[in-house]
């Protein structure tokens, strides 16, 4: 019997050798940091920000005096908006994205608005504000899923909203003839809608009779004719192209090629980033932003997609140069489509910190 | 294949279906005597008894395979002294097509006509033939369409193809119905499971205890299982016959185009669809208008209203016709997508008879007036019979609407007692309004997630229309209490409701008032301009406040 017990023992040794060894695998595995979280040090060592302080309400900072107007805005100081949009004239670009930023905090509440209004009843700018804040608020109720997790509630008043704004532009649009704004704001009308694309064409000669090398127009107008709205991939590419050659140097339109890239690549691989075509196209972008007004409020978008396609391509010196210029505002694409909040400054981080890594790494 | 052979196999897979039962029992027999050949007498026990757990849903369904006779659905029976015309044109009709004339005519109330037999043993033997002929029919095609219609669902029995045919056609019928009756008995058992579940629950509950939740998951197994196996050999039948039946369809359309004319048969085949979704539309809006105010139309207009509708709808049916379906109802069903026959029928070469029976085939009946009430006695259940009976149609809507009104409860009175602890009215819920406290009121609400974790001017663009919709109601409600509403009764178009005239005189804009009532900064004037002066001293004040 003991003999019978012993050749057991013997034969089991090897059995409880391998599930040690099984073990002590797993729990190494276990406890080790997770494999493609690049290091965050090498980053932070140059000064950049960790995910926690990253803003993620803009794509980079506002001009100054505007933040302090936005929060006394909200506090109800309608005085402190009418006094912003008067001050910047007609400088179309800034005016646009101006009247976005108040229009956002319009679609929350609009006590302060309708004072204005009451106020100064044929308004210009609270008028474009108003048309603005009506699309804000329609998208709002959408939501941000696509419409198969989108409810007919939601819907239901997203049309809703969209067919009401659509007065408001035009009132918009009477009350200040020159200004391309209302018509950048229909855009989004457009969409949401499904205007025709005979319509949109039709408003787009509205838009570049006024601003023909406008940057949020030409952002809008690419959604509309990408594959997932009212378009193709081939219209979107088409439009970008021809967007891009035709504008002057450091109007920033050079985003838009990457842009109708971005929206219709569904490859799980580099491979798509890195064609000569797609190197031409960021080496045009960095000329393009070389080029431009450093204050154009639109830079920091442009300069996000480069540093994205600068590290998809290795070429990570100039990628960690874009990184630097704009760190500390995530809120643009790429990181944008990766959800709210933490998600988006996260992939942003973890981009970044792998782009920091590899310059590290090569000095 | 020819068609004999066809039939042949249909025959040999219907007595298949009988002998399903036994032949898995005699299956597990012959396992049972090999076990005992074979297997060590310990194991052989645990397999016997699993055995027998096979077997007992095998033996119910062996009983169950014979079918109750099928109780004939609600109609009226009608005799040929009652009916005459009736009767002799589905007998010269039969008489065309070459079979039997069946021996006793249904009237029913659906848009649907159609032969029955009771067939005999299994199936293979012929039996009493019925007509089952709905009225709504009879209310909206022409006499020769329905000429078409009744030859076409004589033409199944006739023994044009083979003799055997008939068999297949029978025995589809036979097999759908036991199947039917599996699936009955097993949810029979399902709702005594349920039922027996709930007493326990409602006992627990009067103790005290916690309650279960309802699972009849297990009951009715066996049954479910036996439908199964069943229903999948039924299903094999069918796909086996089913060429064999759509060949006969276009038989027997053939035939009816040939006794009925070519365009009268294409035109009943578009016509019955329209009908169909007609009459179901007709009945919700209609017919039960007033189920819950327990009214009823004048005696003979249930049923008789429906061709009124008919005529004053012609132009919505254009669009009905159309648009003939191209998928067939049902996998088991028979017959081929009716834009697949409607194409066949009119592309046969014309006859030159598109002009006969013109007249609507309401007409061959004998008193149509009295069918119709005969047929309200004959299909209506006693309790709805007992419903008050109206003058008209305008004193039904008038009737339904007062009193639907008058039991209103919408989520928002029960918003508003939640929110105010008091009954919930209208002068309650415009004081909220005034008071400023509207958007607290729709957070009680039911709301989606959306809206509920919406804010702000979102929140509110997403309650804004149930708040309107709601309010709208009430506001028709104590109209309605003050007989101040006018409603307007038509057959062509919903009902529509009248508002008195407004204090200057114009028109009502009730829509406009709703709207400044739940606007972001409500305003209730609008509305309380259009609402009855409220009254002193209660009820009293009510009657002399309501002009009549």
């Amino acid at each position: 019997m003991t003999v019978l017990l012993w050749v057991l023992a013997v034969l089991a040794t090897p059995f409880v050798l391998f599930a040690l060894w099984i073990a002590g695998v797993f729990l190494k595995e276990f406890f080790r940091p997770s494999g493609d979280e690049a290091d965050p040090d090498a980053a932070e060592a140059l000064g950049l920000l960790p995910a926690e302080r990253q803003n993620t309400t803009y794509a980079g900072p506002l001009p100054a005096g505007v933040d302090a107007t936005l929060a006394a805005v909200r506090g109800g100081d309608w005085k402190a908006a009418a006094k912003l949009m008067q001050d910047i004239g007609r400088d179309w670009e800034r005016r646009s994205s101006t009247a976005y930023l108040l229009a956002e905090i319009a679609a929350e509440e609009d006590d302060w608005l309708l004072a204005w209004e009451s106020d100064h009843p044929d308004d210009p700018d609270a008028a474009v504000v108003r048309a603005r804040s009506t699309v804000i608020l329609a998208w709002n109720l959408r939501g941000g899923k696509l419409a198969k997790h989108t409810t007919s509630e939601q819907f239901t008043g997203f049309h809703r909203m969209l067919e009401r704004s659509r007065e408001e532009i035009g009132r918009a649009a009477a009350l200040n003839p020159d200004d391309p704004t209302p018509y950048i704001t229909e855009i989004w009308v457009a969409l949401g809608l499904g205007y025709p694309n005979s319509e949109m064409d039709k408003l787009w000669t509205e838009i570049t009779a006024r601003a023909p090398h406008h940057y949020e127009a030409h952002f809008s107008a690419l959604q509309y004719w990408c594959a997932k709205w009212r378009g193709s991939e081939k219209l979107a590419t088409d439009f970008a192209e021809r967007a891009a050659a035709d504008a002057p140097l450091g109007s920033l339109l050079t985003v838009l090629p990457l842009i109708a890239h971005f929206e219709h690549d569904k490859s799980d691989d580099n491979s798509v980033d890195r064609t000569p075509k797609m190197i031409g196209r960021v080496d045009a972008g960095l000329a393009d932003a070389a080029a431009a007004d450093p204050t154009h409020p639109r830079l920091p978008e442009l300069r996000h997609l480069l540093a994205y396609y600068l590290s998809l391509q290795d070429r990570d010196d100039a990628a960690l140069e874009q990184f630097r210029l704009v760190d500390g505002y995530v809120n643009a694409l790429p990181w944008r489509y990766q959800g709210d909040g933490e998600a988006m400054a996260a992939y942003y981080c973890r981009i970044r910190n792998a782009t920091a890594q590899a310059v590290a790494a090569a000095e | 294949m020819g068609s004999t052979l066809r039939a042949l196999r249909a025959l040999v897979l219907l007595a298949g279906f009988y002998l399903l039962g036994v032949i898995l029992l005699a299956a597990l027999a012959g396992a049972d005597y090999l076990l005992y050949l074979h297997a060590p007498s310990g194991l052989a026990a645990k397999l016997y008894l699993v055995s027998v757990l096979l077997a007992i849903p095998l033996i119910r369904g062996l009983f169950m395979l014979r079918t109750p006779k099928g109780e004939e659905p609600p109609g009226l029976p009608v005799t040929e002294a009652d009916e005459p015309e009736l009767w002799r044109t589905v007998r010269e009709l039969a008489d065309q097509v070459g079979t039997r004339a069946p021996s006793r005519i249904v009237l029913t109330p659906d848009v649907n006509a159609a032969v029955s037999e009771d067939a005999r043993l299994l199936g293979l033997l012929p039996g009493p033939r019925r007509l089952y002929l709905g009225v709504p029919l009879l209310q909206g095609l022409t006499e020769a369409q329905l000429r078409g219609v009744l030859a076409h669902e004589l033409g199944h029995y006739s023994n044009a193809d083979t003799r055997l045919a008939a068999i297949t056609v029978r025995g589809r019928a036979q097999v759908l119905r036991t199947i039917g009756h599996f699936e009955e008995r097993a949810d029979r058992t399902a709702g005594r499971e349920r039922a027996r579940q709930e007493k326990k629950n409602t006992k627990a509950a009067a103790k005290g205890k916690n309650t279960k939740e309802i699972d009849t998951g297990h009951a009715g197994i066996t049954y479910r299982t036996m439908a199964k196996i069943y229903i999948g050999y039924a299903k094999l039948y069918f796909r086996a016959t089913l060429s064999g039946s759509r060949r006969q369809e276009y038989a027997a359309d053939v035939a009816a185009a040939r006794i009925a004319g070519r365009d009268a048969t294409a035109s009943a085949l578009r016509e019955i669809p329209a009908l169909d979704a007609a009459f179901g539309f007709y009945m919700n809006s209609y017919a039960t208008l007033g189920s819950e105010a327990r009214l009823l139309p004048p005696r003979g207009e249930f049923f008789g209203g429906y061709g009124r509708m008919l005529t004053a709808r012609q132009l919505e049916l254009v669009g009905l016709r159309t648009e003939l379906p191209t998928e067939p109802t049902s996998p088991y069903d028979s017959h081929p997508p009716i834009a697949d026959r409607v194409e066949r029928v009119e592309a046969l070469p014309a006859d030159g008879r598109a002009d006969e029976g013109k007249g609507t085939a309401l007409g061959l009946l004998a008193d149509p007036d009295r069918t119709l009430a005969a047929l309200e006695d004959a299909v209506l259940n006693e309790e709805v019979l007992r419903f008050r009976r109206t003058g008209d149609w305008q004193g039904l809507l008038d009737g339904s609407m007062a009193a639907n009104l008058a039991s209103l409860d919408t989520a928002l009175h029960r918003a508003l007692a939640m929110y105010t602890k008091d009954h919930p009215s209208l002068p309650a819920l415009l004081k909220v309004i005034d008071d400023g406290q509207l958007w607290q009121l729709a957070r009680r609400l039911p709301l989606s997630d959306q809206a509920a974790e919406a804010q702000g001017r979102a929140f509110r663009e997403f309650v804004r229309p149930a708040l309107a919709d709601a309010l709208q109601s009430m506001v028709l409600a104590e109209l309605s209490a003050h007989a101040r509403l006018r409603w307007e009764f038509s057959w062509s178009e919903p009902a529509s409701v009248h508002l008195p005239p407004a204090p200057d005189g114009g028109e009502s804009d009730l829509g406009a008032a709703i709207e400044a009532a739940v606007a972001d900064h409500p305003d209730t004037g609008p509305l309380r301009a259009l609402l009855p002066p409220p009254a002193p001293h209660g009820p009293a004040a009510r009657e002399t406040d309501a002009p009549r």
